[in-house]
């Protein structure tokens, strides 16, 4: 173990949530997979397992790689993955893949693996809006100077997601939003932007309806519908119905691991609901435990906050943590049935191979972070000097 | 660090804090809300749960094939499947119906064949506006079908459901289509009670159904929970019966023809082997509405009726074993009329046949004299003749291995029923009821040297190809009468043939030996006249060929000819002589030896009019004759016949054109046609006598090619 923790730096409460996440991961997944694999694969189980094994095992490569980047590269990344992410939405939903009728996923070429592109985008938004936050610390209650410039790349990147995956884009402009709360914008603006968004979907939407180009509408009025009214033996009730049994099946003690009955029912038992899967078979305390993880996650960003002299630094980690922190919550509100069916993975837990690539960057960058404070307060004191670290000049409160 | 900056850390750490606060109320909701689903609503969606899970499912077993006696498929079963469409699936949005639906009429059209793309699509529509979530495409779908179905991209649209919806049935199928279909019968289903082999050797064929714990999935799939079965099922095991394909082919075609003419209500014949008892053809017609003859009752073993003058066999065969008749007896036919009490007896021929001697009498079928003959020599004691008839076993089923059998009535004179009149009548198959098998069974017991055997329907039961029983040959009765009776017996059936009611048959390949009988037909309430005053009757013939060494024993009855012809021996009897013929003549082993002494004339020269010339060449030199070869190398020759010389002419097969076969045998047409990628069906036996695609036709690779054998 001594060469791992050589090379791996940072806070070790996130480490240990990581790991815990990705045991339950595996466990989880390799249960839920095995209608998937009756189905697609013949019946052989095991390769969903050594398929999602090896995901994670990249994802930890990933993760390891990510976090010894310093932070302050993330900067300048932001700036060119935001640059990128804007032609690559436009390319998506234009020719991405039909996949359950939206028009999320690009197949790359060379290594052939296709990857939601509002994964990347998403990403990389919430960097650049770290990065654009800190840098207009000074005069941030200002309309003009700060708040349009800030708020542009976010309108932007939402509108670009929102066709395709509705979900996804008011996830987003949500976290955006708290995001740029945190980065003490102001209440004023923040409610102005929430009627703003309100208005332009109901724009969009009204657009779509008279072109006729309904699109994903269809399928969000019927879900939602679903939710309020549940119609027997319709496939969003359907869903929620199994989900809710699951949860429900065997009292506040689950099943245990491997017992779930429900994966057999749920469609994408393995992704969108692994979570009723979780508690399905470790019961109140298992789907306490996941949540809880998150929950302490969270709680370690705030400590970089509360600890970093820097306000990229805070609001990178934060950004990235709670975007990951508030889609697992939404995740695990659809699996019990608190929300209509979204289909968000729960992060670095479902099954899918760039979704938790990409999360794993996430926690690379907040470890980055947090790898940078640890060696700072090291340095601080070793040299038990006051002098201010020449890098805190580069973004300055 | 800088007091603003300080300020502004501290503005970050409590608005942090807020938006922490929000999410772990956010997580509190989640955690309540397990709670709730699992304590508060738990048992509702515990219990919704077991009644959705898991169930112990069926899986059912082969059923097993029925062979003819020859190995032919007389009945198997083949899955197919029924094909509906949820057009309602809500996975299936109406944009995606809307860019689909015209390619999936166009995909039924192609796939069935039966309708065009354009009513597949009329259809499809009409179920769209209805919501039709149980839409029926096709029945009886191959599996192959259904795989071609599952491969459309429409299918592949919806998320958790596709909206196809595929029933397995399992399908049972008479390869052989009507031939002995009865006979086969089948298995019972709802509804309907099983007949025939199917029927009664039902739990045989069956098999035992398995189970399997399957749990049903996301689309309504059914998935088995574990590898094994619970239970593994038992396919059914193949049933073999005597039934010979040709010669029920050969009967059922006799019989068919002989209907028609006689335009008859219905008929039935029975071919049985005379060592064995086994059943080698049973067929039965009845005129259906339209005028066509199907077959929809088993009349051979289940019309009992009055069998009228085969029955005298039975009554001549009792008196003579009693010593009471002979032969020579002669007998006074007084004009064609008797009386009996008020009761008055006619013969067929009117004016009678004046004194004649009781063989004659038998031959010429007349009432008067054979009911005398019984009458003068039971009337003091008639009870010897009604014990000899049941010492025969006359009066008892069958017991056949398939249901349907009517008993037969041959009543005592302790019946009620009884009267003075009953012997005499009864002598000429009248006050009595059996149904053609059970006469059969008599008959066949004559040609098989007096031992009476249970007609079998059924040889073997086999399971994948092992015997696991086999039914021996089942004496009834190990003698019916004396040595001396039988030869007198067979004198009389033969002579029925050579000078007597049965004549119309006598020039055949085979001799026949047997009986004719024309009955009059009681019509339950009208008595023996129907509502417009006519008499309807019955025409039968029963017998066994070759009558010197016999192989089969038969039974032809036609019931209600309804033209003016009516006699046994010019409907039923040509039947039989068409069965015994071609039965004859495909039976290499009851021919005779040929005599060394034979030369080949002209007339006997085996007509060819072409073949493959080395095989030509190699015949006509085997069989004395001499063959001048026009072209020695020549693969295919035409023969001219020329007294004993045979000239054979070069005969070119050109490439890509369907040649000329008619003339030839089977073997050099099949090597020639299915060479030039034709797919040949052929029947009959013999040489060529039709092409169904003519000489010069163009090929066209796969096509089928139809051809007549006679």
């Amino acid at each position: 173990m001594n060469w791992l923790f050589k090379y791996t730096y940072g806070d070790r409460v996130i480490w240990l949530v990581i790991i815990l996440l990705s045991m339950f991961s595996i466990l989880a997944v390799y249960s839920s997979t095995g209608t998937l694999a009756y189905k697609m694969q013949g019946g052989n189980t095991e390769y969903y397992l050594f398929k999602h094994g090896a995901i994670v095992f990249v994802g930890f490569i990933i993760l390891l790689g990510s976090h010894l980047i310093k932070y302050t590269y993330y900067s300048r990344i932001a700036q060119i993955a935001l640059f990128i992410s804007i032609p690559l939405l436009l390319f998506t939903l234009i020719w991405g893949s039909h996949y359950n009728q939206a028009n999320r996923w690009i197949t790359l070429p060379v290594i052939n693996m296709s990857f939601q592109t509002s994964d990347f985008a998403k990403l990389a938004l919430i960097m650049y809006l770290a990065r654009s936050l800190s840098r207009r610390q000074e005069n941030i209650k200002d309309f003009k100077g700060a708040f349009v410039p800030i708020i542009i790349p976010v309108l932007i990147i939402c509108a670009l997601i929102l066709p395709a995956n509705l979900s996804t884009a008011a996830l987003l402009f949500m976290t955006c939003l708290l995001v740029m709360f945190i980065g003490r914008v102001s209440m004023k603006y923040i409610l102005l932007l929430i009627a703003a968004g309100v208005i332009c979907f109901m724009f969009f939407i009204s657009i779509s309806l008279l072109t006729k180009k309904t699109g994903r509408i269809t399928t969000w009025v019927a879900r939602i519908e679903n939710f309020m009214h549940p119609v027997e033996d319709d496939d969003g009730n359907y869903q929620a119905q199994h989900a809710k049994i699951a949860v429900a099946a065997n009292g506040v003690l689950g099943k245990g691991p491997g017992n779930s009955t429900q994966r057999n029912f749920l469609p994408e038992a393995y992704s969108d609901y692994i979570y009723a899967i979780i508690i399905e078979e470790y019961g109140f305390p298992g789907g306490a435990a996941v949540l809880i993880l998150y929950l302490i996650l969270f709680h370690r960003t705030i400590r970089i906050v509360k600890k970093s002299p820097r306000a990229f630094a805070s609001l990178l980690a934060v950004g990235c943590g709670f975007m990951l922190v508030f889609q697992a919550m939404v995740n695990m509100a659809v699996a019990v049935n608190l929300f209509p069916v979204t289909g968000q993975p729960l992060p670095f837990v479902s099954m899918g191979g760039t979704s938790i690539w990409f999360t794993s960057i996430s926690l690379g960058i907040i470890l980055s972070v947090s790898r940078d404070l640890e060696q700072e307060e090291n340095k601080i004191s070793k040299d038990n000097s006051n002098q201010i670290h020449p890098e805190s000049l580069e973004v300055s409160y | 660090m800088s007091e603003e900056k300080k300020n502004i850390r501290k503005e970050f750490v409590v608005r942090v804090y807020i938006v922490y606060f929000g999410v772990m109320l956010f997580g509190i909701a989640i955690l309540l809300r397990i709670l709730d689903l699992q304590v508060v609503q738990g048992s509702h969606w515990r219990s919704k749960a077991d009644s959705m899970s898991t169930e112990l499912r069926n899986i059912e077993a082969v059923r097993g094939n029925i062979y003819s006696d020859d190995g032919s498929l007389m009945a198997t079963s083949s899955p197919s499947y029924e094909i509906r469409l949820d057009v309602g699936t809500p996975s299936i949005t109406k944009t995606i119906w809307d860019e689909n639906v015209d390619g999936l009429a166009s995909a039924f059209a192609d796939l069935f064949k039966d309708r065009t793309k354009n009513e597949y699509l009329r259809d499809l529509k009409i179920a769209q506006t209805e919501h039709d979530r149980y839409h029926l495409i096709q029945r009886e779908v191959s599996f192959d079908k259904v795989r071609e179905l599952n491969a459309l991209s429409y299918f592949k649209k919806g998320k958790f459901k596709n909206g196809l919806i595929t029933i397995q049935k399992n399908l049972r199928e008479k390869p052989l289509e009507q031939l002995a279909s009865r006979t086969i019968g089948y298995p019972p289903s709802e509804g309907r009670t099983a007949v025939g082999i199917e029927g009664a050797f039902d739990s045989i064929l069956a098999g035992v159904s398995g189970k399997r714990l399957e749990q049903k999935i996301a689309g309504g799939i059914w998935k088995p929970l574990r590898d094994a079965n619970s239970i593994e099922p038992q396919d059914g095991h193949d049933v073999i019966s005597t039934i010979d394909k040709n010669i029920q082919d050969v009967a059922e075609n006799a019989l068919k023809n002989s209907l028609i003419k006689n335009k008859a209500e219905s008929g039935c014949v029975i071919i049985m082997e005379v060592a064995t008892g086994e059943v080698r053809a049973i067929a039965n017609l009845r005129r259906q509405t339209d005028g066509t003859y199907e077959e929809v009752l088993n009349y051979a073993i289940s019309e009992a009726t009055e069998p009228g003058s085969t029955f005298k066999l039975i009554s001549m065969i009792a008196a003579m074993d009693d010593g009471l008749v002979d032969l020579n007896d002669s007998v006074n036919t007084t004009g064609g009329v008797t009386k009996y009490f008020n009761q008055v007896m006619k013969d067929s021929h009117e004016g009678g046949y004046g004194r004649i001697t009781a063989q004659r009498a038998f031959e010429l079928s007349s009432n008067v004299g054979i009911s005398k003959l019984i009458y003068g020599a039971y009337a003091k004691n008639p009870e010897a003749f009604i014990d000899h008839l049941y010492k025969m076993k006359v009066n008892e089923p069958l017991n056949l291995q398939i249901s349907g059998e009517t008993a037969p009535d041959i009543k005592s004179v302790k019946d009620p029923r009884w009267s003075g009149v009953s012997l005499p009548w009864m002598a000429i198959g009248y006050e009595l009821r059996m149904t053609p098998l059970q006469q059969l069974t008599f008959y066949n017991a004559v040609a098989n040297n007096g031992k009476m055997v249970k007609p079998l329907l059924v040889k073997e039961i086999r399971d994948k190809g092992k015997i696991l029983k086999h039914f021996d040959p089942i004496v009834i009765c190990d003698s019916i009468c004396s040595a001396k009776t039988l030869v007198k017996a067979r004198k009389m059936l033969e002579g029925v043939v050579e000078r007597g009611t049965g004549t119309t048959i006598r020039d055949t390949l085979v001799r026949i030996a047997g009986k004719t009988g024309t009955a009059q037909r009681s019509l339950g309430t009208t008595g023996y006249k129907s509502t417009e005053n006519k008499v309807s009757y019955q025409a039968s013939f029963a017998g066994y060929f070759p009558a010197e060494a016999p192989v089969y024993s038969g039974i032809v009855v036609v019931y209600s000819p309804s033209t003016e012809v009516y006699y046994g021996g010019s409907v039923s009897a040509p039947v039989f002589r068409e069965i015994a013929d071609q039965v004859y003549a495909s039976r290499i082993e009851m021919h005779k030896e040929l005599t060394a002494s034979y030369v080949p004339g002209r007339e006997y020269i085996p007509k060819i009019k072409f073949g493959f010339q080395r095989d030509l060449e190699k015949v006509y030199t085997q069989l004395g004759f001499t063959a001048t070869t026009a072209n020695p190398a020549a693969d295919w020759a035409q023969v001219v016949p020329q007294n004993n010389n045979m000239t054979l002419l070069e005969s070119k097969v050109a490439k890509n054109i369907v040649p000329n076969v008619v003339g030839m045998g089977i073997k050099d047409a099949l090597y020639l046609l299915e060479n030039a990628g034709l797919n040949v069906r052929f029947r009959g036996r013999g040489l060529i006598i039709k092409q169904s695609i003519g000489a010069g036709t163009g090929i066209i690779s796969g096509t089928e090619i139809i051809l007549e054998l006679g």
